[in-house]
């Protein structure tokens, strides 16, 4: 006999706020036993406990180390979820390149957005770190992207934002993208003189943020070719 | 800003450190721009050669005190330079500072071939050294000359990679800890080197930001390693302080902080009025005009915000006025000029 659909999901989402991934990989393997829907497993059981993680997170009892290790967690369990996902009940997307400037390799910041960002549903496209800056721009108009989010802990780095959305102005699609910043010598009138859409100070923030300009849609519509 | 006359320094950069240390008044606020990679521009020479040469990096140092006549000098170059010379890989940039490009550590037995460095021969610690003399030995007269060290966390978060070790205080609690007991280890050999060249260590931990971790880790990680640090300053230092420079965030660690000894700490991203009300009784404070504003703003908006601070410390005892965190690489001359007339205008006992 299988376990009931709302324990296995109270599973997923304890398993990965609480840190488990042993628990997150058994609760997905029975999901997947039982027939359930992958697609609601993701979202009301690992999504629903990283996004308990994030709430700790904001209220400072989680930290970086517990935010990666419950989305651990969540992965583990996303792996064997995601091959189960029925077409019918996927959604669209928003795309969203990510990378850290060029010159700078640290990347527990940008790293720690996209866990968040890819949580709350946002199709993560990330370059990595140490990203040449032209590559935020070709990449964003390869996948189509709506959001460009550029991350750097050094005042060395930081410029190279400024210059991306230059890139974008000169080829003339500044307005098909919104454009994030954030990282520690990053500040919101730092984000405002370079012309950025959004900055945000850690990584729950920014999903707020991320979620507020796709919402306004600064996206693909209207490119000019 | 040039409304109120600022008085001329009676006292030399030396002599105002050490009324910190005694207990007394100096004449004015002392200033602690920490000018680190910073220095290297000022001699007009490339980051990369100040980074890999020390009578390049101790000239450099020398050049900026004669330029700008701030109270400390700080010879540094990454916080990965105790990892480096444990086997930590570096990639160097002709104009940047260098970053790791492969922590030692690629297994967790690697630990077992892990060892306390040889300070005349393992990585660019010659380079740190060398520079250390020369600094000494040129300005030590005038001015306090200080090195800067990692701490435990930072230096083993530079031979394993960050995230890895970060998950590790969770899941491998015990392997952190042999770990930190060689980097302590490490960080006490550099200590004595240091003072063996009649300069200050100063030891800087930036992986315990509170924004990093948690006040819990902080406790269990990063106290104790310290307090062993502290009490080692104290114990061979021939009455030099123990001072700790911590990047960020740290409100919440304070409290453990103190229990860690320290006798001047230096602070970033904080108020350090609040700080004052916590440890003032115990420790100087040193901080910490934001360094993204030296690189960006004008020297009036540098000006207005120094005096700020100076105002948030009322009666300005046991102050340091600095920067939170390094003055960035290419930060605008005058702004440094304007963080110390600052000190000089709003940190006077005087009045």
């Amino acid at each position: 006999m299988p376990r009931e659909r709302g324990d296995l999901l109270k599973d997923l989402m304890d398993a990965v706020f609480l840190m488990n991934e042993d628990l997150a990989v058994k609760a997905a393997k029975e999901v997947v036993a039982a027939g359930y829907d992958a697609y609601d497993a993701i979202n009301n059981g690992l999504v629903a406990g990283m996004n308990k993680a994030g709430v700790l997170y904001e209220k400072e009892e989680y930290f970086v180390p517990e935010l990666l290790i419950c989305s651990d967690a969540m992965y583990a369990g996303l792996e064997i979820l995601r091959p189960h996902i029925k077409t019918d009940t996927a959604v669209e997307k928003h795309k969203v390149v990510i990378g850290v400037m060029e010159g700078d390799t640290h990347d527990i910041g940008k790293n720690l957005v996209k866990i968040m960002m890819d949580a709350a549903g946002f199709e993560m496209f990330d370059l990595g770190r140490n990203v040449p800056l032209a590559s935020f721009v070709e990449k964003a108009k390869e996948v189509n992207a709506e959001l460009i989010c550029m991350s750097t802990l050094m005042t060395t780095t930081m410029d190279g934002m400024a210059t991306v959305i230059e890139m974008l102005k000169e080829e003339g699609i500044r307005n098909s993208f919104k454009v994030m910043v954030g990282g520690g010598p990053i500040s919101q009138g730092f984000a405002k003189k370079i012309g950025a859409d959004g900055y945000a100070d850690n990584a729950t923030n920014a999903v707020d943020i991320a979620k507020k300009l796709a919402a306004k849609g600064g996206s693909s519509q209207g490119r000019a070719k | 800003m040039n409304t109120i006359t600022i008085p001329a320094d009676t006292q030399t950069p030396l002599e105002r450190v050490l009324c910190y240390l005694k207990g007394e008044k100096p004449q004015r606020v002392a200033c602690f721009p920490l000018i680190l990679n910073h220095a290297a521009r000022v001699l007009g020479v490339s980051i990369g050669k100040y980074n890999r040469d020390g009578k390049i990096m101790g000239k450099s140092h020398v050049a900026a005190f004669r330029r700008y006549g701030s109270d400390a000098i700080l010879i540094f170059s990454t916080t990965s330079t105790l990892a480096e010379a444990m086997g930590t890989k570096m990639e160097f940039f002709e104009e940047d500072a260098p970053q790791i490009s492969e922590p030692f550590i690629k297994e967790r037995s690697d630990l077992k071939k892990l060892k306390v460095p040889d300070f005349s021969r393992d990585g660019r610690l010659p380079v740190y050294m060398e520079a250390t003399e020369i600094a000494v030995r040129e300005v030590g007269s005038e001015v306090c000359v200080t090195t800067v060290l990692a701490g435990p966390l930072t230096t083993a978060a530079a031979l394993f990679p960050v995230d890895q070790l970060t998950r590790d205080l969770i899941k491998n609690k015990a392997w952190v800890h042999e770990l930190m007991e060689i980097c302590t280890q490490a960080c006490m050999k550099f200590i004595e080197e240091i003072l063996k060249r009649k300069s200050l260590p100063i030891i800087v931990e930036p992986i315990a930001s509170g924004s990093l971790i948690s006040p819990v880790h902080f406790k269990e990680f990063v106290a104790p390693y310290l307090k062993r640090l502290s009490d080692h300053v104290h114990k061979t230092g021939g009455g030099m302080p123990a001072v700790l420079h911590i990047c960020g965030k740290t409100t919440p660690n304070w409290k453990a902080m103190l229990e860690a000894e320290f006798d001047m700490w230096s602070l970033d991203n904080v108020d350090l009025g609040q700080a004052k009300a916590t440890a003032g009784h115990r420790v100087v404070l040193v901080g910490n005009v934001t360094p993204a504003n030296l690189l960006k703003n004008t020297p009036e908006e540098i000006d207005a915000e120094a005096k700020v601070i100076c105002e948030k410390m009322g009666d300005l005892k046991g102050f340091i006025l600095g920067s939170g965190c390094e003055v960035p690489i290419n930060t605008p001359p005058e702004n440094v000029d304007a963080l110390i007339s600052a000190a000089r205008k709003y940190g006077r006992f005087d009045n």
